[in-house]
């Protein structure tokens, strides 16, 4: 099977200073990337998970995909067909549907939440006798009652607009769905019934998803693989129950052990990893987890790791992978033994 | 200077074309120094509205009832400058949106300055070098530069931890976060709560946390109000919500966490049905129509809160000490 979205060795690059210290100082400063040689594919109908630290890029990955960044080298290719020039990006995008993180503020603000429903697909062309209706139709679909059709979005509560954003994407009926943090805000009851309304629908329309989030109780339910991002790299990915049952890189085990849980008698003594993130602007030397992760030794410091293939569908980019009954498995067991009381 | 804080009787309606919406109804809480308070409730059920209140902050057309006592004085009996300034001073709030804390067309750096206009004591290189200490505080690696960067240069949770170390500037007596970790990756998270624990112990304030993060209610409070259709439901230590909760409510709410369940779910857990319209808000209990437990009187009569303990209460019919 071809996937429906495969993308290759894609960098993106940001120029280090704003506009106005570029006019102010005319020697221009390096660049730095971004996004940096990231590779992944998504199958039709698949559901993908991009967990990782903030400001690791992931919001700009979702971006750059849809063409709204542009790519400093790889290559993206949807439904087959590399997408290059401005108009395959349009072309794609009207198959895709962008959930965005910041629900309100990715709303207008002088749009009523009716007109905010339906405009998308007037634009694309779709016939839309009764747009009341329809604007109505699409609240019942994620749970929010009919008379907000005439309310603006500042009037609504942060789950209401994420709700809002939801069924402003699925009226699309796209083949992709790219969902930036889409039940961030959102408690988990209804957390819990926009994700079963994606997935009902995407068995039904048989669209594929990406699902970018730091939630890692959420994602474990709802995707079929997990891609972890860090300072622009994916340092691994696999079927996402491999990857909970047995993480391989140390990033990926710190964040599956840091995570909160929801019991004040089992509460951490101290967080798993401390330290600051370090920056795009200057990254580490050698592999860029070495500032923090509990295992690393001194060949870490100086020679970046590759990407390693582990199995058939599973990558870590790690010289030391946590490989189970390993002594690397073993050391991080250790090193991290202190964090959590009871 | 820091002290305690109570709302009694709290109610808040905004005004729209369409009629009043009765977004927060006859509130009590209260908070102590020390004391780390967490909200959490249903999206929409008026977390954001009860902080916004105690902050002072509700957009225009709201109206609010009731009072609200910070340290033995009704901020409504103070006249607007010096509740202004009473409020600028000593309470601060992250809000749940951080992108619109900011000033799109200044730099960070000079927004955290403008942040510490009451410090006259500092200069404006002491301001500076407060603000890279925070910064680090909350994870921001390279200050320094990161100063001279645009709000839109900087990613969601970053700007989420700078809103954080804005409000941390102030030096606040009650520090009110709504949802301060969501945009955060979870050793972000963990980091940032134990900041906030560290914080607690070192200056004896309140620190109220909105979030729907169960787990980061758990790891932080000591104590926990439960919110539904703009009522308190429940209240009591963080020991007692998490393993004695009492009203159907917040029983169904812990039901549904995700996180319990380690196994993959086809479908995530949910409560039925859809919370009631707060332009009409019901006579009797708010959750009757989606509460299993329902019988004849839940219906028409407003059930009352139940005193379960000193500290633990439930507004149940079904609930008894
Ligand atoms: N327009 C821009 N100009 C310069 N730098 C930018 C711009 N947009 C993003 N960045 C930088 O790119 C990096 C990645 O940002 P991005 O928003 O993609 O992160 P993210 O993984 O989505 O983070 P979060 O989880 O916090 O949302 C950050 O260091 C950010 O400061
Ligand atoms: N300015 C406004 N005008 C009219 N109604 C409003 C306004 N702001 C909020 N509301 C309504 O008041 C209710 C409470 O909103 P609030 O933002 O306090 O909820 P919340 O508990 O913080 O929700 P969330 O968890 O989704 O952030 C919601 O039903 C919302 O639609
Ligand atoms: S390469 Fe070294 S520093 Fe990097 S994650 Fe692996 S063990 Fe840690
Ligand atoms: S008062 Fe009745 S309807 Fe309300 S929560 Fe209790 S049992 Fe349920
Ligand atoms: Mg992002
Ligand atoms: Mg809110």
């Amino acid at each position: 099977m071809t996937p429906l979205l495969a993308v290759e060795d894609l960098s993106v690059t940001f120029a280090r200073n704003g506009l106005l210290s570029r006019l102010i100082n005319p020697f221009p400063l390096p660049s730095f990337n971004v996004i940096d040689g990231v590779t992944l594919s998504l199958m039709p109908g698949e559901t993908l998970g991009l967990v990782g630290e903030s400001g690791s890029g992931k919001t700009t990955l979702a971006r750059t995909i849809l063409g709204l960044v542009r790519a400093a080298a790889g290559r993206i290719v949807f439904e087959g067909r590399e997408v290059r020039t401005p108009a395959d990006f349009r072309a794609m995008r009207r198959r895709s549907a962008m959930m965005f993180q910041d629900p309100v503020a990715s709303l207008s603000p002088r749009l009523r939440i009716g007109t905010l429903l339906t405009e998308p697909r007037i634009i694309q062309g779709v016939p839309m006798p009764d747009r009341r209706a329809a604007a109505r139709a699409l609240l019942a679909l994620v749970g929010l009652p009919a008379s907000f059709v005439d309310r603006f979005p500042h009037e609504l509560s942060g789950g209401q607009a994420r709700r809002v954003g939801v069924a402003r994407a699925l009226a699309m009926k796209p083949h992709l769905l790219l969902a930036d943090e889409p039940t961030a805000g959102l408690d988990v009851s209804v957390q819990g019934d926009v994700l079963n309304l994606i997935g009902e629908l995407q068995r039904e329309l048989g669209f594929a998803a990406m699902i970018v989030t730091h939630n890692l109780a959420m994602i474990r339910h709802v995707s079929d693989r997990l891609a972890i991002m860090y300072l622009g790299r994916l340092v691994e990915t696999g079927p996402t129950r491999d990857v909970f049952a047995a993480p391989m890189h140390p990033y990926t085990a710190t964040l599956i052990q840091s995570e909160p849980v929801p019991d004040p008698r089992r509460r951490s003594r101290n967080p798993a990893v401390t330290g600051e993130i370090p920056s795009v602007f200057r990254r580490p030397s050698g592999c860029e987890f070495h500032t923090r992760c509990p295992i690393a030794r001194d060949r870490c410091k100086t020679e970046a790791p590759a990407c390693r293939p582990m199995g058939a569908d599973r990558m870590v980019r790690c010289h030391f992978p946590l490989e189970t009954g390993g002594q690397e498995r073993e050391a991080f067991s250790r090193a991290s033994a202190n964090q959590r009381g009871n | 200077m820091s002290g305690s804080l109570a709302a009694s009787d709290l109610s808040v309606r905004y005004e729209t074309p369409h009629g009043a919406v009765h977004a927060l109804r006859h509130v009590d809480i209260e908070a102590h120094p020390g004391e780390v308070i967490g909200i959490v409730g249903e999206s929409g059920c008026g977390k954001s509205t009860l902080v916004t209140a105690l902050a002072n902050l509700l957009p225009a057309n709201a109206r609010i009832e009731g009072s609200i006592c910070y340290n033995g004085v009704d901020l409504a009996k103070l006249d607007a400058d010096r509740q202004r300034l009473l409020r600028g001073d000593e309470i601060a709030l992250v809000s749940q949106d951080p992108m619109t804390a900011f000033n799109p067309v200044l730099t960070i750096g000079d927004q955290l300055v403008d942040f510490q206009h009451h410090r006259k004591d500092l200069g404006r290189a002491q301001k500076r070098s407060r603000i890279a200490a925070m910064l680090d505080r909350v994870g921001i690696a390279d200050a320094e530069r990161r100063m001279d960067c645009y709000p839109h240069e900087l990613s969601g949770g970053m700007r989420q931890r700078v809103a954080i170390a804005a409000a941390l500037l102030t030096d606040p007596g009650l520090l009110i976060a709504d949802e301060p970790t969501t945009a955060l990756d979870v050793t972000m998270e963990a980091q940032i709560i134990h900041l906030l624990r560290e914080l607690r112990r070192e200056y004896n304030g309140i620190i109220i946390v909105v979030s729907h993060h169960l787990g980061v209610i758990a790891e932080l409070c000591d104590r926990v109000y439960v919110m539904y259709a703009g009522e308190v439901v429940e209240g009591g230590e963080v020991d007692a919500i998490f393993h004695d909760a009492r009203h159907p409510y917040t029983q169904a709410l812990l039901a549904c966490d995700p996180a319990r369940f380690h196994e993959r779910l086809e479908r995530l857990p949910t409560i039925p049905g859809t919370p009631p319209n707060l332009t009409l808000p019901p006579s009797g209990c708010v959750y009757a129509p989606r509460c299993d437990r329902a019988f004849a009187p839940c219906v028409s009569v407003a059930p009352p809160l139940v005193k379960l303990s000193t500290s633990h209460v439930a507004r149940c019919h079904a609930v008894t000490p």
